[in-house]
């Protein structure tokens, strides 16, 4: 018992945040490196220069990012509910977590793949490479340290989102300290959740710092 | 080997500026060909036209057996590319491939890496005498071994044709030595044409055959290089041939031209002391205006004749010197 609460009360709750932070980053990764190397790619000297594209692109990333994350999950009900079969559970959040991240890692890509650069296209180029050779054989295994920084930053705001998620219903730490801090007005509770969510958080930066010191050799 | 005619090329911003005005040049095969120009003269933009990294607006360029490059289809253009090859200013290695991973890494573009390749590889590095290096990662390596790195890599394909931009600009006097020695060395092993492109007359000094120079996208001259040195008219030229301590208005002028020889010695007969032995034989009167002489290296010298200079030039070309006039 702690403060009233069975300990596996907690450990769900954890369990559920975990899920929902891990399931949705791996999504987002794949799902933004896409975007990302798109918004690259069709912009002004990139591989494939379209400018109708990228603008379509560019505005919806951004039209996305501009949408409070708790008006994105409330816009998502009727998706949710056809995609997932209930719009409650940590399982149900996903949609909102994932539509709501991939805009934001979407541009961290697109910034790493322009840092990494002008040159390293010619001379893959000049190689003799196609342009889907230099995007996946050397822009993108170049930047991967940035890459991984970036999914390290973007795993730690969606399990911010989470707890957002959590007070209206998908369950998880956020929605603990909902119920039982807020509404019950059970301030011990709340400060526990904050510290697990607080030592997951650390954990999430210190295998991100891991893997990208793994990854990179400079 | 490569032949430009009437190429003209604009750059895609809002001016529409011209980077080169219907430029026609040729490129033997086999030798060391030089392009110097101050920046935005428009000498990158040449060569990058030639393995298609940017394409003219105007004219034929030929390169190697295909007669008009700009009809080449994207598989074609890609096949190009391998036949010639490229080195950059900085290295542009891939920073998370070691050594022989970035040496063999062309070859990985185009088909699945053989045994055969790896020995190649191992042979390219003992040749830019990286041995002990393979397993590095570019940055543990200095500026004039990356260079190096980078100039194994572009071995690999085997190109016929060597693109150099500004190979040596961000590299000190000492290695910059090293990588055109390294350059003129493979060229000759490999039998590579090299067209380098460069601000510094020193590394056209150094190592090229021909120069070409380049004022606001337009070639403004054009030769072997020992002729050049002496017969420049263009400012730009010779601005560039004051760089390295030959100031030709002070040497040439009006009043001395006509009397002016250009010497071209062989570096077997340098150490002959032909010139004072001519005038002792044909009692004239010289004086040495330009000398570039030193052991076992061809050598060049600007000779001032008042008079028999005709007596001269019999004289000297009976010893084995080439003789020019300046004018």
């Amino acid at each position: 018992m702690l403060f009233d609460l069975e300990i596996s009360v907690y450990l769900e709750a954890l369990y559920d945040t975990v899920y929902m932070t891990i399931i949705s980053s791996i999504f987002v990764f794949i799902f933004g490196l896409i975007l990302g190397a798109l918004l690259y790619s069709t912009d002004k000297n990139g591989l494939w220069e379209n400018k109708i594209v990228n603008n379509v692109l560019s505005i919806t990333t951004s039209g996305l990012r501009s949408i409070p994350f708790l008006i994105l999950i409330v816009l998502l009900i009727p998706f949710t509910r056809i995609i997932i079969g209930t719009i409650l559970g940590p399982t149900a959040a996903l949609p909102a977590l994932i539509i709501g991240a991939t805009p934001f890692y979407a541009r961290l890509v697109e910034i790493a793949l322009n840092e990494t650069g002008e040159d390293l296209k010619e001379t893959g180029l000049s190689f003799g490479a196609t342009k889907f050779q230099v995007l996946a054989k050397i822009l993108i295994p170049e930047s991967l340290p940035a890459l991984l920084r970036g999914i390290t930053v973007t795993a730690i705001a969606i399990t911010g989102y989470t707890s957002i998620a959590g007070a209206i219903g998908a369950g998880g730490l956020g929605n603990l300290a909902y119920l039982y801090g807020y509404a019950r007005n059970r301030l011990n509770v709340t400060i526990i959740a904050t510290v697990l969510i607080a030592l997951f958080i650390l954990i999430i930066q210190i295998i991100g710092d891991q893997a990208v010191k793994k990854t990179s050799k400079k | 080997m490569i032949t430009l005619k009437n190429v003209t090329k604009k750059f895609k911003n809002s001016d529409n500026e011209v980077a080169l005005n219907n430029v026609s040049a040729q490129f033997e095969k086999g030798f060391i060909h030089g392009i110097i120009g101050i920046s935005g003269a428009g000498k990158s933009t040449l060569i990058r036209l030639l393995n298609k990294l940017e394409t003219s607006d105007q004219g034929d360029i030929k390169v190697l057996d295909y007669s008009d490059i700009r009809e080449l289809n994207k598989e074609s253009t890609r096949m190009l590319r391998k036949r010639i090859g490229m080195i950059f200013q900085s290295d542009h290695l891939l920073s998370r491939k070691t050594v022989l991973e970035n040496i063999l890494f062309p070859i990985t573009l185009h088909r699945k890496l053989e045994a055969s390749d790896y020995d190649y590889a191992k042979e390219l590095i003992k040749e830019v005498a990286l041995e002990g290096y393979e397993n590095r990662y570019p940055s543990q390596l200095s500026g004039g071994q990356r260079q190096r790195v980078g100039i194994a890599r572009v071995l690999m394909n085997k190109p016929e044709i060597l693109l150099c931009d500004e190979p040596t600009s961000a590299l000190d006097v000492i290695t910059t030595s090293q990588i055109l020695q390294l350059i003129k060395s493979i060229s000759i092993s490999h039998q590579i044409t090299v067209i380098i492109v460069t601000h510094d007359m020193n590394v056209i000094k150094k190592i090229c055959d021909t120069v070409t120079v380049m004022d606001k996208g337009h070639i403004v001259e054009h030769g072997n290089v020992d002729d050049l040195m002496f017969k420049a008219k263009h400012p730009q030229t010779r601005a560039f041939i004051k760089e390295v301590g030959l100031d030709l208005a002070s040497i040439i002028t009006d009043e001395n031209r006509e009397k002016l020889l250009l010497l071209s010695f062989d570096k077997n007969i340098v150490h002959e002391s032909i010139i004072s032995k001519m005038t002792n034989d044909l009692s004239v009167k010289t004086s040495i205006v330009y000398a570039n002489i030193s052991p076992n290296k061809n050598g060049v010298m600007l000779l001032n004749v008042d008079s028999k200079q005709k007596e001269v030039i019999k004289y000297l070309e009976k010893e084995l010197v080439v003789v020019n006039r300046v004018v």
